[in-house]
């Protein structure tokens, strides 16, 4: 008890020093709660941008369709028919569907060509499933049976294109002979997903299914649920489906984005990269605070010695105190980082300054906001006075195993 | 009856590919309740055979006993346990730990070997701080302390757990000789209540007279070993 008591005592000295150190890793901690929430925000936003701008909560196709829909296929469409829609009827927590034909074309201003992704939408359905509507920057969505279009601003940009300009889509029909769709530009877009800025030209559902010959047949539903229903709506959708022996299955949109949560979780790796830094700087300051305590102290080590101490009570006092500095930069840390997460969550900061974040894929039209990430502070709290008390072990062997005749004299 | 026995005990130190001898055979008993003055010129093992007494060092040659126990074949870890329950030191820099105040550095020593209660340790500590002349001063640190209080601190620190053996290399070498004088009485005095042996090093000529017995080392070997029916 004696050890403890004086391993704190011990902090009132080289407080210059201590602090410093303490500071350190104050600081490490803090930039690590900052990068965390921030990255975890984007992720978020990015998410966000998923579902209300690509996937929906959950999307509706078949197997077949669903494992080549990267080539935006043409065969295994749905045929909406009664059985599909009973099967979409009467789910509680399910808002609103939105019927999706999903084609590969290439846009022709009159001079250059441009492949694109063509999306035929019926817009009541689409607003209602999506986002998108919110972000046109100008003029305004078409209605079913309109020779209309609209693309995002970026693409407009890159064509040299502007509102009310035709433009050609070059298309395969299901036949897989060459059609096209002739449209006006009747709105622009400007969202936080690149690929619909960029790729995306949207079209009537009519006329795409027109034009491409498939009948009523679509590539898949988009489905909006109530928040927190997401999963059990897919279970059940996939339970009346296999009822009525479909082989339509609902994939939820974490299905949909497999690429994008793999990206993140290998931006989760580089947090553990940074994570992995944090803990080396909180190491070094530790190891660097305990060997110059213990140089500084080697009389003090030998008067301990011949007074009777053994090693372990010698090294109890140099971890109490270097635990006494984790604890001081963890807690300084974790205050600093609430601080800077609780503004990053409440006000963000705005990158527009920057330029268009979107064209370098980051997901975010104005302000980036943070998001509050708890187990990150008690994690990081309690790994800071670990790495503290673990790697003060060494030093504090080292000073505790001094000859304590070459100690005293300090020889 | 006698506490520690040294038979031909001979220490060198090496210092590069040089063997430098410390002590040449020492052959020396000391009794119970001895005041012992260890004195002679500088590098003449003074310090060397006070480390050999306290358990800090191991002979090279030779064996030392502590009560019938031989003691120089010990493991780091039961020398340890020696010197903190038969052993009281005292140094020339006090070695008083800084940030604890004059009753905690006391106390730090007893608390080592005593599992007596708060109560006790307490009246132990103040009543050995008193027995030094701190009464009032038990909550200052060292460095509100002048030299010869420091000292005294050590010496009760050295004390409080009734050592069987105190020693003291040169414990007036940093006191100005009217200071170090008012030291060397106080440790006469507790020699005398306590009955614990005591054994100094020191140059001083004015201290000796305080000594019970006289040793002189030169090159390592006792050269006199003289006995006084009783010091100043």
């Amino acid at each position: 008890m004696f050890s403890i008591k004086l391993g704190f005592k011990n902090l009132t000295r080289q407080k210059k020093r201590n602090i410093i150190t303490a500071m350190v890793i104050a600081f490490a901690f803090f930039s690590y709660l900052f990068m965390d929430s921030m990255m975890n925000g984007m992720e978020e936003m990015s998410f966000e941008n998923i579902k209300n701008l690509e996937t929906g909560d959950i999307q509706i196709a078949y197997p077949d369709y669903w494992e080549e829909k990267e080539e935006l296929p043409l065969e295994n469409l749905i045929y909406l028919d009664q059985d599909v829609e009973e099967s979409l009827e009467n789910i509680g927590g399910l808002s609103e569907i939105s019927p999706e034909l999903r084609f590969s074309a290439n846009l022709n201003n009159g001079i250059d060509e441009l492949p694109v992704m063509g999306l035929g939408i019926d817009p009541e359905h689409y607003e209602e499933v999506f986002t998108t509507g919110e972000y046109l920057v100008d003029d305004s969505m078409f209605s079913l049976g309109e020779n209309k279009a609209v693309i995002g601003e970026k693409m407009a940009q890159l064509m040299n294109l502007k509102i009310n300009d035709y433009i050609t889509l070059l298309v395969r029909t299901k036949e897989d002979t060459f059609n096209t769709i002739d449209v006006e530009i009747a709105g622009l877009l400007h969202t936080p997903h690149p690929m619909v800025n960029a790729g995306t030209v949207f079209v009537p559902l009519d006329i795409a299914q027109q034009a491409l010959n498939v009948g009523n047949s679509i590539s898949l539903i988009a489905v909006k649920v109530k928040p927190g229903y997401e999963e059990n709506i897919t279970e059940t959708l996939n339970q009346n489906f296999r009822r009525k022996d479909s082989n339509l299955r609902a994939y939820s949109w974490r299905e949909a984005a497999e690429t994008v949560i793999a990206l993140s979780t290998a931006k989760k790796a580089g947090i553990g990269v940074i994570l992995s830094v944090v803990l080396l700087i909180g190491i070094v300051g530790i190891i660097n605070n305990v060997v110059l305590s213990a140089l500084e102290r080697t009389e003090e080590i030998g008067m301990m010695k011949a007074l009777g101490m053994r090693e372990m009570e010698i090294v109890s006092v140099f971890m109490v105190e270097a635990t006494g500095i984790g604890i001081i930069g963890s807690l300084v840390g974790c205050l600093l980082g609430a601080v800077g997460v609780g503004w990053l969550v409440k006000y963000g900061f705005d990158i527009s300054y920057a330029g268009d974040m979107t064209s370098y894929g980051i997901p975010i039209l104005n302000r980036l906001y943070g998001v509050w990430n708890l187990s990150a502070f008690g994690f990081l709290f309690v790994l800071g006075i670990m790495v503290a008390l673990l790697s003060s072990i060494t030093p504090a062997l080292w000073a505790a195993r001094k000859d304590p005749v070459k100690a005293i004299y300090h020889r | 009856m006698s506490l520690m026995e040294l038979n031909k005990v001979k220490k060198s130190y090496q210092q590069g590919k040089i063997e430098v001898p410390a002590l040449r055979g020492i052959d020396l008993t000391v009794e119970e309740g001895e005041f012992t003055i260890v004195f002679g010129p500088s590098g003449c093992g003074k310090t060397t055979l006070l480390n050999m007494l306290g358990c800090l060092d191991t002979p090279t040659e030779g064996e030392i006993c502590l009560n019938g126990r031989k003691i120089s074949d010990l493991s780091k870890k039961d020398l340890a346990m020696t010197r903190r329950y038969n052993i009281g030191f005292i140094f020339q820099n006090y070695n008083l730990i800084p940030v604890l105040t004059a009753y905690e550095n006391v106390e730090f020593a007893l608390r080592l070997i005593s599992h007596s209660s708060e109560k006790q340790i307490k009246e132990k500590v103040l009543k050995m701080l008193e027995e030094v002349g701190l009464k009032g001063l038990e909550t200052r640190r060292p460095n509100e302390l002048s030299g010869g209080e420091q000292q005294r601190v050590a010496i009760a620190r050295a004390l409080v757990k009734e050592p069987k053996i105190v020693l003291a290399d040169e414990p007036t070498a940093n006191l100005d000789s009217k200071t170090g004088i008012g030291v060397i009485k106080i440790m006469v005095k507790m020699n005398q209540e306590l009955g614990a042996t005591s054994i100094f090093s020191t140059h001083d000529p004015q201290i000796m007279k305080y000594a019970k017995r006289l040793i002189n080392l030169k090159d390592g070997m006792i050269s006199t070993d003289e006995r006084r029916g009783r010091g100043v």
